[in-house]
C-alpha cells in the first residue's frame, strides 16, 4: 500500500509548485463565498423561508464549499487526457490498479485545494458564525462518516464517467452533463431543502445527494441520528453498484484498448 | 530400462532449455480503422454509418531471443515496430500468434509481466512534470518495493552511466528532450528488469545525446545482462549498439541476423568520393561504377564488389585526375534502403 501512499504524496507536492495559481485560487473562492453569503442574505432577508435561518444558510455554505473542494478533481478528463495522448497504455504497465492511483492522485489534488481554498474561508467566517450552534459529537461523527463515503462516490461517478473515454476518445460533455445533475440533485447549489417535493423526492433515488448533501445535513444536525441509518446505507449501496459496474466497464475497456490499441 | 529413463530425463531438459527467453511465433496483428469520408458532408455521414477497413498492421512475424541479447528492431514509419513492442509488453493483444517472455504471455499476465520488464515509449514521458526527476525515482521505488539499497545503488549507477547530475533536482518541465529520455531510461530500469523495450529512444536527439544514450546502453546490457529491444529507424543505433538486427516493413519480417549477415547479404560494393579542384569532368558509363549524386566539384561514385577499393582508386584517379579522393564503406543506411527496394 506504500506505493499509493507515495502517488498521493507526490500528488499532493506537485500542486504545490505553482504559487499564483494558489493565490488566485484563494482570492476565487473568498469571492465565491461572499457572493453566496450575500445572496442568501438578501433571498433569507425578505422573508422567502422561515423555516431555513441564515446561521444554518451560512454553514451551509461554508461546508458545501469544503466538500466541494474535496471532491473537485475531474478524474474524468484524467482518464480522457492519458486516452488522447497515449499514455493510458503506460499506466496499464505500471504494477497498480489504474482506478486506485487515481484516486489516489485526486485525493492528493483535492487535499492541497481544500488546504489553500476553504481553510481561508474557515478563518474568515469564524467572525461570522459567532452562536451558532456546532454539531455535537454524534451528528460530527456521522458527517465525518458520511462526508468520506459522499468523497467516494463523487470519484465513482466521475471515474465511470470518465471510462467512457475508452469508446468516445473525448467524455467532456457527460462530464458537463454530470456536473448539471450533481447541482439539480445533488443540491450543491441551492439546499435541497427549498426543492418542491416531486423533485426532493427524485433526489433520494440519485447517488448524487449523498455527496455533499447529506453530509452537509448531518453537520448542521438536520438528520436526526435516529433516522442516520438511510443516506449512510444509500451512499454505500450507490458505492457498492457503482463499484461493480466500473469492474465490468474497465474489463470491457481494457479489452477495447489491448484489441485495438490506444 | 534406467538407460531408457536415463534418456527421457535429458529429453526433458533438453526440451526446456530449448525454448528462448522471448518466443514470437506468427504474430500478427490487424486494426479495425474507421474510413470518414471527405469533406463535412462525410463526417455527417461517419457519425450515422461508419465503414472500417482492416489494417494488417504485422503479419506472420516469429523470431526468438536469448537472455542478454541486444536487439535492433528496424523498419520504415508505420512498419509496425511499435505494435510488436506493445504485443511484446502486453498492452496489445495479438490477432494471432503466440508471445512468451521468460514464460508468461504478457497479454494474459500483463501486471506479473510488468514487474519483469521495463519499458520507454518514445516520447511518452512517465516523469512527473512539474516535479524533480527525483521524485519520480521514489515513485518507482514505491511501485516496484525496490529494496532501499538496491534503489539507492541503482539510483548512483544510472545517475553517473546517463550523466544526470546537473539536472536530476530540476523541475522535469525545464529539461530538454535528451535530458528527459536519459530520465525515462533510468526509471524503466530501476527495478533492475530483465527485458528493456525501447521505442525510438533517440528520435530528435541531438548528436551527443544520442551518443551518451547508446554508450550507457551497450553498458547496461554488458553490466546488468538486461535484453534490450530497441526500435529505430536510425541505422547508426544498429551500427553502434546492436548485435542482431530483425528488420521489418509492412508487418513482416524481412531480416533476421546479425549486422555482418546483413551486410555480406546486402552489401555490394563500397563507394567512392571524388574531389575536383575546376569543374568536374565528363562522366564515361561504366559497368563498375555507378555516379551516384554529382555535388559541385564532387562525385559520389558507387564501386561493384568485383574490384578492390585499390583497383578502383588507380583506375579513377588515372581516368579523372581528382584533388582527393575518398573510400567509403558503403553506409548501412543506403543498405536498408536496397533491402526494402529488393524486397
Amino acid at each position: 500500500m506504500k506505493k499509493y501512499w507515495t502517488v498521493f504524496k507526490k500528488s499532493l507536492k506537485s500542486e504545490t509548485i505553482y504559487r499564483p495559481a494558489a493565490l488566485a485560487g484563494i482570492a476565487g473562492s473568498l469571492l465565491g463565498f461572499f457572493m453566496q453569503v450575500f445572496l442568501w442574505k438578501a433571498l433569507l432577508g425578505s422573508g422567502a423561508r422561515r423555516d431555513t435561518s441564515f446561521s444554518d444558510m451560512l454553514l451551509f455554505i461554508i461546508i458545501n464549499s469544503f466538500m466541494l473542494e474535496l471532491t473537485r478533481t475531474n478524474v474524468a478528463g484524467i482518464i480522457e487526457n492519458s486516452m488522447i495522448d497515449g499514455t493510458i497504455s503506460m499506466e496499464l504497465l505500471r504494477p497498480m490498479s489504474y482506478k486506485t492511483f487515481l484516486l489516489m492522485n485526486a485525493l492528493g489534488k483535492n487535499t492541497y485545494g481544500t488546504l489553500t481554498r476553504t481553510v481561508p474561508i474557515l478563518i474568515i467566517s469564524v467572525f461570522l458564525i459567532s452562536g451558532t450552534p456546532l454539531p455535537n459529537l454524534y451528528h460530527f461523527i456521522l458527517f465525518i462518516m458520511s462526508a468520506f463515503l459522499g468523497i467516494l462516490l463523487m470519484f465513482e461517478v466521475t471515474y465511470l464517467a470518465g471510462l467512457s473515454a475508452f469508446w468516445l476518445q473525448r467524455c467532456w460533455f457527460i462530464e458537463f452533463y454530470l456536473m448539471g445533475f450533481e447541482r439539480i440533485f445533488g443540491g450543491t447549489m441551492v439546499p435541497i431543502w427549498f426543492y418542491p417535493e416531486w423533485l426532493k423526492k427524485m433526489s433520494f433515488f440519485l447517488p448524487f445527494r449523498y455527496m455533499t448533501f447529506e453530509p452537509i445535513n448531518f453537520f448542521l444536525g438536520k438528520t436526526p441520528v435516529e433516522e442516520a441509518w438511510f443516506p449512510i446505507l444509500m451512499a454505500l449501496f450507490w458505492l457498492m453498484a457503482l463499484n461493480v459496474l466500473d469492474k465490468c466497464i474497465w474489463q470491457m475497456a481494457v479489452k477495447r484498448l489491448t484489441v485495438n490499441g490506444g | 530400462m534406467i538407460d531408457f529413463v536415463g534418456i527421457k530425463v535429458q529429453n526433458n531438459k533438453e526440451a526446456r532449455t530449448n525454448m528462448s527467453f522471448i518466443e514470437v511465433k506468427n504474430l500478427s496483428k490487424e486494426y479495425q480503422i474507421a474510413i470518414s469520408g471527405k469533406g463535412i458532408s462525410g463526417a455527417v455521414k461517419s457519425l450515422f454509418h461508419r465503414e472500417y477497413k482492416i489494417k494488417k498492421a504485422v503479419r506472420d512475424v516469429s523470431f526468438s531471443l536469448e537472455k542478454g541479447e541486444l536487439v535492433g528492431y528496424i523498419g520504415p514509419n508505420g512498419a509496425g515496430k511499435s505494435t510488436t513492442i506493445k504485443m511484446l509488453s502486453g498492452v496489445l493483444i495479438p490477432t494471432s500468434g503466440l508471445v512468451t517472455v521468460g514464460g508468461i504471455i504478457p497479454y494474459k499476465d500483463r501486471r506479473e509481466n510488468a514487474k519483469h520488464i521495463g519499458v520507454v515509449f518514445g516520447q511518452r514521458s512517465q516523469l512527473y512534470w512539474d516535479l524533480p526527476i527525483s521524485d519520480t525515482f521514489e515513485l518507482y521505488e514505491s511501485l516496484y518495493s525496490i529494496p532501499k539499497d538496491k534503489f539507492r545503488e541503482n539510483c548512483a549507477y544510472f545517475t553517473e552511466l546517463l550523466d544526470m547530475k546537473d539536472f536530476i533536482n530540476q523541475p522535469v518541465r525545464q529539461l530538454s528532450l535528451g535530458q528527459k529520455m536519459k530520465a525515462n531510461i533510468a526509471i524503466a530500469l530501476l527495478h533492475d528488469p530483465d527485458v528493456l523495450y525501447l521505442d525510438e529512444p533517440t528520435i530528435g536527439l541531438d548528436v551527443t545525446s544520442k551518443k551518451i544514450l547508446r554508450e550507457a546502453l551497450k553498458n547496461i546490457n554488458a553490466e546488468k545482462k538486461t535484453t534490450v529491444i530497441l526500435t529505430t529507424h536510425d541505422m547508426d543505433d544498429i551500427e553502434e549498439v546492436c548485435h542482431r538486427l530483425i528488420m521489418i516493413d509492412q508487418g513482416q519480417k524481412l531480416f533476421d541476423g546479425t549486422l555482418g549477415d546483413f551486410r555480406a547479404r546486402y552489401n555490394d560494393g563500397f563507394s567512392l568520393k571524388l574531389e575536383f579542384e575546376g569543374p568536374s569532368p565528363l562522366w564515361q558509363e561504366s559497368r563498375t561504377y555507378e555516379l551516384l549524386e554529382q555535388p559541385p566539384h564532387q562525385w559520389i561514385i558507387k564501386a561493384s564488389e568485383e574490384i578492390t577499393s585499390k583497383e578502383a582508386m588507380i583506375e579513377l584517379i588515372e581516368k579523372y585526375n581528382p584533388t582527393n579522393i575518398y573510400v567509403e564503406e558503403e553506409r548501412i543506411e543506403e543498405i536498408v534502403r536496397r533491402a526494402y527496394a529488393l524486397n
